[in-house]
């Protein structure tokens, strides 16, 4: 198996958390798992992308029109790092509003600023929403939602039982889309 | 056991596993995580080592190393700059050697991420003439740490671990050490003047030819135990790669990828290479290319005309690999036809810029708004310093950046060079400890007259809040004393979230500015709005929003205040983003001209 998946969002959006969660899942399946995270500098609000490579691969980083899937916790952040996605079959799972553009991939979009705000699920919460309109609706998400609670709770066991609430409720949001 | 560590774990883990138990450094991205976790998996495994933060990367490297003289197993980190700093000492130590054994750990940045220069520690070490390890993922960097300390007892040499950013920041699952079993080697300092204080010209000559010597039998070493069952597996194509570190990994998957026949041969040590035997492989291939990064470390030691790298403007000179980067150095070798598989276009439509920023509710931002209110832009110059204070740039609040100390002794410069003007330079407390005091003396031994602004948040914010030696030590080492040891002016002031009375307080140094003859310094205690400990009781936890009225759009708060949650809305009107805003109500005294800014109610 390979898949490679490019998380993209603001500094202190949780970007980092998600490439654990991910490795700890490889892991689980007994895949090979290369990932690479952004840390200083550019933690400070900045633009964030971080990798994940999922099987057998030598070098951490992904190259242009190579990702399967694309994270993006903030809607810009997303259309910045939308090189990165595979032509014709990578899909783009993204927090944004109806403003967000027609573009040539798969998109699934949500706006997750607006349930925050309405209080639906924490903001500190967001990257593992995000996970979890990811189990929801990319076919070719190489994990099962028990393997992603299993990674979450190896994470870290004290907020699991709030991130997994928070992965399901994402999952049922999901189908609303 | 297998386990999931990111490069910085597993080069921690491994110095455990491999018996270090001394180890100093100053924290720089991308090498910070170093220490901090060698101190996590000492207290979980329970062992006794020794490790501390430095006050600079000299001083880390020196303490490391006396270790290593007297028998211990010791290690030093720092980032590629930061060996600028301590190059002095290792410039010696490298003729002198060691009993024990030492790793110095320089983290390269390749791509300017987080650093000022994209130098190439490799080549330092070349320069240096000790042996260098260039791990390409986790595992490897693991597995380079014992290697290291075995080839550093084994020719009585400080050996250099170069690992960069996209292996320290890199996450991988490891396989490492099930068991631990401590035996860290037993310190005791043997008297060997004539080796540990070799005079020149006669002692210091000796041990230069016995520093040839040795890099001769590190040679050997590199081909039979390193190189040669690497040559073994090579397979007959008519290119071959010659890589280092994350330089494989891309050539790897892009041959892979692109069905490209080429052997590759990968150098674990990058410096010194047997020049002889290696290019003896040549006469095999047709072409032979190298892929490392930054700098032509492993290209400067090796000449055939069937040689091909940065040198020869094949391969890229500057920025982080890709695979494109390697596609691209095959067709500048006349390998393929020009591929461009791994490019994709750009989102068409300008996107808005995204630059890191100081954090909301940071008091570095409102000292620097206080400073440009009250010493204008056209009457001073703003030497900065290197630390998260740098993001001020964003505020228009700093002309220079140099390099870690450069802001006093550039203040220096500018007083001298452009007297007409004000120089109001600015320096954090870490920075100020680690390079900033020998240049305030020399100031005061001048009679330099400037504005020196120290800001204190007791803490290196910038490569994740390591603790200062004021904060680890408060009742001992005290900055105002410090300043005032140089002999120079020192005025205080606490911090509190109210731009009005930081303005006021920049205005009382403007004024004992003009009666002074040397430098005048000011020091704010401040904090991190990450510090746990400290921020929570220091914020006021007032949330404002804008009075939409009252907002005339005048651009003051988005370009000289520039706090993340300030931005435009649809209707041309400022808007506080909640989610984050900190509550530091800092904007609500005078930074708005037509007061928009108010309190949320609750």
């Amino acid at each position: 198996m390979k898949y490679q998946v490019v998380i993209a969002g603001i500094g202190g959006q949780g970007a980092v958390f998600l490439v654990k969660v991910l490795s700890i899942a490889a892991g689980l399946k007994d895949q090979k798992c290369l990932g690479t995270e952004n840390h200083g500098m550019s933690q400070r609000g900045g633009s964030v992308s971080c990798y994940v490579k999922v099987g057998d691969f030598h070098s951490p980083a992904i190259d242009q029109g190579q990702a399967d899937l694309l994270i993006a916790l903030e809607g810009n952040e997303g259309l910045r790092n939308i090189q990165y996605l595979k032509k014709g079959e990578g899909t783009i799972i993204v927090n944004a509003d109806s403003k967000f553009p027609d573009i040539e991939y798969e998109t699934i979009k949500i706006d997750a600023f607006a349930k925050a705000r309405k209080k639906e699920f924490p903001i500190q919460a967001l990257n593992v929403y995000m996970l979890g309109i990811t189990l929801a609706r990319d076919p070719h998400f190489p994990f099962s939602v028990n393997e992603i609670e299993e990674a979450i709770t190896q994470m870290n066991a004290k907020m699991a039982p709030k991130n997994i609430e928070v992965l399901h409720q994402a999952i049922e949001d999901a189908r609303d889309i | 056991m297998k386990d999931i560590l990111m490069g910085n774990d597993a080069i921690a883990l491994a110095l455990i596993h491999a018996n270090v138990d001394m180890i100093s450094g100053y924290p720089g991205t991308p090498s910070s995580e170093i220490i901090g976790n060698f101190q996590k998996f000492k207290n979980k495994f329970k062992v006794e080592a020794y490790s501390e933060w430095a006050t600079n990367e000299k001083v880390g490297f020196e303490v490391a190393y006396a270790g290593a003289i007297a028998g211990r197993t010791t290690c030093a980190t720092m980032k590629q700059v930061g060996l600028n700093v301590a190059s002095d000492a290792l410039m010696s130590a490298s003729y002198i050697g060691l009993k024990g054994a030492m790793l110095m750990i320089a983290a390269d940045d390749p791509g300017f991420h987080s650093s000022q220069t994209e130098q190439d520690s490799r080549s330092f070490a070349k320069f240096a003439k000790i042996p260098v390890l260039d791990p390409a993922t986790p595992q490897e960097a693991y597995d380079m740490v014992k290697l290291g300390l075995e080839i550093s007892h084994k020719f009585e040499t400080v050996t250099m671990l170069r690992p960069v950013m996209r292996v320290c920041h890199a996450r991988e699952i490891c396989e490492v050490d099930d068991k631990l079993e401590f035996n860290p080697a037993k310190g005791e300092f043997q008297r060997e003047i004539s080796r540990w204080a070799a005079v020149p010209p006669a002692g210091r000559f000796r041990q230069g030819l016995e520093q040839f010597e040795r890099l001769e039998a590190i040679k050997e070493y590199n081909w039979t135990e390193l190189i040669a069952p690497r040559v073994k597996t090579l397979k007959g194509a008519k290119t071959l790669c010659l890589t280092s570190g994350t330089g494989d990994g891309y050539v790897k998957e892009a041959l892979e990828e692109m069905k490209l026949e080429a052997d590759v041969l990968k150098f674990d040590m990058p410096y010194p290479l047997p020049k002889e035997k290696i290019e003896a492989l040549f006469e095999n291939y047709e072409k032979v290319i190298v892929f490392e990064e930054p700098y032509p470390c492993i290209e400067e030691q090796l000449s055939s005309p069937k040689l091909h790298g940065k040198l020869t403007n094949d391969v890229h000179k500057i920025d982080e690999f890709t695979k494109d980067k390697v596609l691209m150095a095959f067709s500048n070798a006349g390998l393929i036809e020009k591929n461009e598989f791994y490019k994709s276009e750009k989102y068409a439509d300008e996107l808005p810029v995204r630059p890191p920023n100081l954090c909301p509710g940071c008091p570095h931002r409102d000292v620097y708004y206080a400073i440009m209110k009250v010493f204008k832009k056209k009457k001073s110059i703003y030497p900065s310093d290197i630390g998260c204070y740098t993001l001020a740039l964003n505020q228009g609040a700093i002309d220079t950046v140099l390099c870690m100390g450069a802001s006093v002794s550039m203040a220096s410069g500018f007083s001298v060079a452009d007297p007409s003007k004000t120089v109001v330079a600015s320096i954090g407390d870490s920075t100020f400890m680690h390079s900033g005091v020998s240049p305030l003396l020399n100031a005061v031994y001048q009679n330099h007259k400037f504005i020196l602004v120290i800001l204190d948040n007791s803490t290196t914010a910038m490569t994740g809040r390591q603790k200062t030696p004021e904060r680890e030590n408060p009742n001992k080492i005290d900055i105002k004393k410090v300043v005032e040891g140089c002999g120079a002016e020192c005025y205080e002031y606490d911090y509190t979230p109210n731009v009005d009375k930081t303005i006021e307080f920049m205005k009382e140094i403007k004024a004992k500015y003009a009666e002074a003859t040397g430098p005048v310094v000011a020091i704010v205690r401040e904090f991190c709005v990450l510090d746990k400990e400290r921020a929570p009781e220091k914020l006021p936890h007032v949330f404002a929003e804008v009075d939409q009225d009252k907002c005339v759009a005048c651009d003051i708060c988005t370009t000289q205040y520039k706090c993340p949650p300030m931005s435009y809305n649809e209707d041309h009107k400022i808007e506080i983003d909640p989610f984050l805003c900190i509550g530091c109500a800092a904007c609500l005294d005078d930074v708005c001209p037509t007061d928009a800014f108010v309190e949320v109610k609750k």
